[in-house]
């Protein structure tokens, strides 16, 4: 089960309210690379696994991620808090606007609604932890490109923290894919599936 | 990855070791081979790891120290106790930095409970010390002001 702890993982202050750059950082939110789909690619992937570590690893990094799931919100609710309907247009957050009001909905930079179909859940293990490790690369880029967009630097102080996590996520999972790999037949590290070790 | 085996001596603390002969076909990332040096909590927190080794900022740009309030203490050693129990998910033999992990904990939930008595609960637990139901009170955490001054 999860508890809820009433802090942020880590302090997102923003002063300047800026709707132009809430749209782009929307897509951390719902977007293909975005935290939301990172949660629950981790949090599913776990059933299926074999060996303690790799469940604790998917177990803490998933939790990990809806903590920035929740940082991600806030930054967006702050940087688009008390805007005006002429502030609304003059910063391009007119669609977004009219069907979410100041709500803040999973999508993407681009308007597209969350998709289960950003993540896998292949049900093999050297599949499913290849995958979690080219989402943290992707995830990681998601946040280099915004902090080509930002000039902000209350946003790019909380981005750097996202960022710098997806590096240390990327490190963890391919450690937990050597741990697995260990495991493994050598001479066929493919002769069967671990997490399906039948035929 | 056989925990026992110390980092080789050509290896720094930015790389990790590689087996001699490892099998084709299959991503392998150079493992952590001990979980020093590590950042001081505060640090850990502005740098998004506890593990200078880990810490690959782009255009080698990074957040500067923030001021310490009491909010940022309870954040940086609940931090760095978690970033240390992902190293410990993949070296769950390394008694040395489990120890170093208690000591995270035993300071994060003292932090904790000395920041709840005076500011209101981080989690449910703090209401056992609490005179009345203060779990509602704001601001929220996504909500200015909630973490400093804005």
């Amino acid at each position: 089960m999860f508890v809820y702890q009433k802090t942020l993982q880590y302090p997102v202050r923003i002063k300047k309210p800026n709707a132009t750059l809430a749209k782009i950082i929307i897509s951390q939110y719902g977007g293909p690379d975005g935290e939301l789909g990172a949660s629950l690619r981790y949090l599913s992937q776990r059933f299926a696994m074999p060996w303690e570590e790799l469940k604790g690893v998917l177990t803490d990094i998933g939790t990990e991620e809806l903590g920035h799931l929740e940082m991600i919100g806030a930054l967006v609710h702050q940087l688009t808090r008390n805007l005006t309907p002429e502030e609304v247009k003059a910063q391009g957050f007119d669609a977004y606007f009219t069907d979410h009001t100041l709500g803040i909905y999973p999508q993407s930079a681009g308007g597209t609604p969350w998709n289960a179909a950003g993540i896998g859940v292949k049900g093999d293990v050297i599949a499913d932890l290849t995958e979690d490790m080219s989402a943290e690369q992707k995830a990681r880029v998601t946040y280099d490109n915004i902090l080509r967009l930002s000039d902000d630097p209350d946003v790019n102080d909380v981005i750097r923290f996202l960022r710098e996590r997806e590096v240390v996520h990327f490190q963890r999972f391919g450690e937990a894919l050597r741990l697995a790999t260990d495991r493994l037949d050598h001479s066929n590290v493919y002769y069967m599936n671990p997490a399906y070790p039948i035929g | 990855m056989d925990k026992n085996k110390k980092q080789p001596a050509s290896c720094g603390y930015k790389e990790g070791a590689f087996p001699s002969c490892a099998p084709l076909a299959v991503p392998y990332v150079a493992a952590q081979s001990g979980a020093t040096p590590q950042y001081e909590p505060g640090k850990a927190l502005v740098r998004g790891t506890l593990f200078p080794g880990l810490d690959l900022p782009l255009a080698n740009i990074v957040n500067g120290d923030k001021t310490e309030t009491p909010l940022l203490r309870v954040m940086a050693l609940d931090f760095a106790s978690h970033d240390l129990a992902l190293y410990l998910d993949t070296h769950p033999q390394d008694q040395e930095a489990f120890e170093v992990y208690k000591e995270l904990l035993a300071l994060s939930e003292q932090a904790q409970r000395e920041y709840a008595r005076e500011y209101g609960p981080i989690d449910r637990r703090d209401l056992l010390e609490a005179k009345r139901y203060t779990w509602l009170e704001g601001p929220w955490p996504w909500e200015p002001g909630a973490n400093g001054e804005v």
